[in-house]
């Protein structure tokens, strides 16, 4: 009874309340828990630990005379003959984001991490605070409280709130007055009906429609979210305030959406790992998520990879609904319709079949197996769509390799992006399940992401309310955390319910009214 | 319970008013169009069905049949003479058994192998051939250096036969001789099988192999032939490619069944390194002289070739 009441109460005001207090709590619950992290679930996987053992030099390309390319060892890893032993010592110069710091590129030794973690570990352990069943739930018991007590949202306080200024100002009352309905006594029994099937709906509704959406019937269980988190685990630069805030305001982000449309999702916790360290390398960190992700949930089709930098911005629109129910309309197959690799497509070589000359591969929906975007220098990967086939299965396969990962690491500086970028150009089967989106349609950029301009082929249009925004970047001189505050405010405030839109416009209204600026 | 209105009509509509006014043709007629309805949907379902399921299976496209033999000339390497053989030893061949032949000349593929060696055409040629006869089910490489010496063994009947693989496949065994720890799968079966390939002593042998046409071929020459494998100076070219790539992807290895030596790919007496029992016997399928094509130029095909290839005439005569 108790659920239910405050469950009447809460969404009572549609949506709005009910998101606040839900918001509300997720986020301030977690404001103490800088543990979040190591509650997140851990993908390691063991599936390449039989290869970890060696050590392995890379090769500058000159060392690249051998006679064969190695086997892998009894008890695992892979070398590389014939280098010479120093090589593996000193680090290629560059910058290779995300795996160094950026203060001292190619400086940062094992022993060095290692006495920074010892540093850490210096201090009295935290979590011996609030062990007790009450104290832990205390908070949260009173958050519950508080929201119904207020359940205004302009006193609803935010740790992470800064600056509002682009909100409409004015706040609204109370508008819901008391209403005396005046009942007859035959009809009674008919309101009291009505009046439980109301309540039922406010409790249960929700519920029903995400069920389901979850079911096959539904369709959202063929899609599972794969949001990349915990990025270098907080090894290689201590993991402020604001990194555990972009952390839970993304994560809550995906859950809220995925919870909407009855999808999966799946945490990746990108821990810095050995066997994904420069020198170390065994794979493309992402290829290796993305199969244990297919392994996980069997019977989902497609897997949406998403950076931690990114924010889903309407709530309201499925992916059924915005891409995948008429495919074929969104996707464009010729790369030459947008090109900044200057990629020649179709391929030329007179050896090979129709398919891997064609233009627009076989113009089926169903041979589409990769979906992702082009920004202003070429493929992007903070958001795109794999497909569980056999294709996929092969090119997640052939993706890292050690013989090409030995000749190119030092170009690729992105990485598994530029080495896609590569497989695309060289390998003729790739192409033809290769659908490519409007930037815009999962991945639009925020201002400045892409060079200085405002192209609105690559930046987020607010009027046009783009599904996503990825703050692609951001941390290389920009502010990830000012960036994601921004847009998830900004998705709030474009996601109001019609109650709110009313009760924001009498407030302008009520404003507006003469000499009230002047008092205020 | 009580019900907040009354119902507006009884709940017992008169059971037979309708059903008495049928007359029993039209009854006859309904239950036809029924059971003709029914049968259609369900036709299309299995139509469906069916249609879906070839998709996303990788076996030949539907209506492939036939092997063609491709053979890769390399005309500035070997006399016209030598050349000349071979061809009538692969015509010869194909004629019996109705395959198709794609002979390639090596020079077509100079600009797609660029700086490395040339063996690695092979990988284009194949592609070139699958281009060119969409609707062979099988392709059989057979290098220059190889003779097939036992015309009146159908390759189906050899190898491709059902269940005859399946008794062929070498399971559990290390890709590149001696210790890879890289082996066959265990739990392999025939059909998954879709390339067929043999090793000697040392490496795998891209000299005689039977790729089925389909998409894990497109996948596996592309792959093999990749720019940065050709790039990457293996001292053995494609040969030590393939031995990589067969090491470092399961889904090609997943793929790809080995077979003993003397199915495909027996070596002469004077070609060094065969797999044990990997030596031509008299009644083997094909005899190769493995290097004798080397670039240190101690050996001479033509030479080896001639005693070969009278037995192979006498044979061809008799037959």
């Amino acid at each position: 009874m108790f659920n239910c009441v405050s469950c009447v109460l809460i969404t009572s005001l549609p949506n709005f309340p009910s998101f606040f207090t839900s918001c509300h709590s997720d986020l301030t619950t977690n404001t103490y828990t800088p543990w979040l992290a190591f509650s997140l679930r851990s993908t390691s996987s063991g599936l390449h630990n039989d290869r970890l053992l060696a050590t392995h030099c890379l090769a500058p390309i000159l060392a690249m005379t051998l006679s064969r390319s190695p086997s892998p060892h009894p008890g695992g890893g892979w070398s590389s003959p014939g280098l010479v032993p120093a090589s593996g010592i000193t680090s290629p110069n560059g910058p290779s984001p995300g795996s160094l710091s950026p203060d001292t590129p190619g400086t940062i030794s094992w022993a060095a991490a290692k006495a920074k973690s010892d540093e850490v570990r210096g201090y009295p352990s935290f979590t011996t605070r609030n062990s007790g069943f009450f104290s832990r739930q205390r908070h949260k018991i009173w958050t519950r409280f508080s929201s119904f007590r207020k359940l205004s949202p302009r006193e609803y306080v935010d740790k992470d709130d800064y600056g509002r200024e682009w909100k409409s100002a004015g706040g609204g009352r109370g508008l819901l007055g008391t209403f005396r309905i005046p009942i007859r006594r035959g009809r009674f029994r008919l309101m009291f009906a009505l009046f439980l099937v109301w309540v039922g709906y406010l409790c249960f509704w929700a519920t029903i429609v995400q069920t389901y959406r979850r079911s096959p019937i539904g369709g959202g269980s063929k899609f599972v979210i794969i949001l990349a988190s915990n990025v270098e685990g907080g090894v290689m630069e201590w993991k402020g305030a604001r990194e555990w805030a972009i952390e839970r305001n993304s994560i809550w982000n995906k859950k809220r959406y995925a919870k909407k449309w009855g999808y999966e999702l799946e945490l990746a916790n990108l821990l810095a790992k050995k066997r994904y360290s420069h020198e170390w390398r065994e794979s493309w960190e992402k290829g290796d998520v993305i199969r244990e992700a297919m392994l996980k949930y069997p019977d989902a089709e497609w897997f949406w990879w998403l950076d931690l930098n990114t924010w889903v911005m309407e709530y309201d629109t499925s992916l059924q609904h915005h891409l995948f129910n008429d495919l074929e309309s969104h996707v464009y197959r010729d790369i030459t319709a947008y090109n900044p690799l200057n990629i020649t497509h179709p391929l030329p070589e007179f050896w090979l079949d129709e398919l891997g000359r064609a233009l627009e591969g076989d113009g089926e929906a169903d041979s589409l197996n990769m979906l992702l975007t082009q920004d202003c220098v070429g493929f992007n990967l903070g958001s795109f769509f794999l497909r569980r086939s056999l294709w996929t299965e092969r090119l997640l396969d052939v993706w890292w390799d050690p013989v090409m990962y030995e000749q190119m690491h030092m170009e690729w500086e992105h990485k598994e992006q530029d080495a896609l970028e590569y497989i695309y150009q060289s390998q003729p089967w790739v192409r033809s399940s290769v659908g490519f989106l409007p930037q815009r349609s999962i991945n639009s950029f925020p201002p400045g992401a892409c060079g200085d301009g405002d192209n609105p082929v690559v930046h987020y249009q607010q009027n046009a309310h783009d599904l996503v925004v990825n703050m692609a970047g951001c941390m290389f001189g920009r502010d990830c955390w000012s960036e994601i505050y921004y847009y998830r405010e900004l998705s709030n405030w474009l996601g109001r319910s019609g109650w709110e839109r009313f009760r924001d416009a009498l407030g302008d209204a009520y404003d507006r009214v003469p000499g009230k600026a002047k008092h205020d | 319970m009580q019900f907040a209105l009354p119902p507006r009509r009884s709940p017992h509509p008169l059971p037979l008013s309708r059903s008495s006014r049928m007359s029993s043709y039209r009854r006859k007629q309904l239950k036809s169009v029924a059971v003709l309805a029914f049968a259609i949907l369900s036709l299309l379902y299995l139509l469906h069905y069916l249609s879906s399921s070839a998709s996303t299976s990788v076996a030949a496209p539907a209506g492939t049949s036939g092997v063609v033999l491709v053979t890769l000339l390399d005309w500035q390497r070997f006399s016209e003479s030598y050349l000349k053989k071979i061809v009538a030893n692969r015509e010869d061949y194909a004629k019996r058994h109705g395959y198709t032949n794609f002979f390639a000349s090596v020079s077509d593929y100079d600009d797609a192998v660029g700086d490395a060696p040339m063996s690695w055409a092979v990988a284009p040629a194949i592609r070139h051939a699958m281009a060119t006869h969409p609707r062979s089910a099988y392709f059989f490489h057979l290098a220059t250096n190889a003779l097939i010496m036992n015309p009146t063994k159908s390759l189906k009947s050899h190898i491709l036969e059902k269940g005859r693989l399946e008794d062929l496949m070498m399971k559990d065994v290390p890709i590149v001789p001696p210790d890879s720890i890289i082996k066959t799968f265990a739990h392999q079966t025939e059909k998954d099988v879709d390339l067929i390939i043999t090793q000697d002593s040392e490496n795998l042998n891209p000299g005689s192999f039977i790729l089925k046409n389909g998409e894990f071929a497109r996948f596996f020459l592309d792959v093999w032939f990749d720019p940065l494998y050709r790039n990457y100076n293996f001292a053995k070219a494609e040969t030590h490619g393939l031995d990589h790539i067969m090491q470092w992807h399961p889904t090609v290895l997943a793929r790809t069944a080995l077979v003993p030596q003397r199915i495909l790919s027996s070596y002469s007496n004077s070609s060094p390194g065969a797999s044990s029992d990997g030596t031509y016997k008299d009644g083997d399928l094909v005899i190769q002289f493995h290097g004798c094509d080397d670039e240190e130029g101690n050996r001479d095909c033509a030479h080896e070739l001639d005693p070969y290839y009278k037995l192979w005439e006498k044979k061809t005569q008799t037959d």
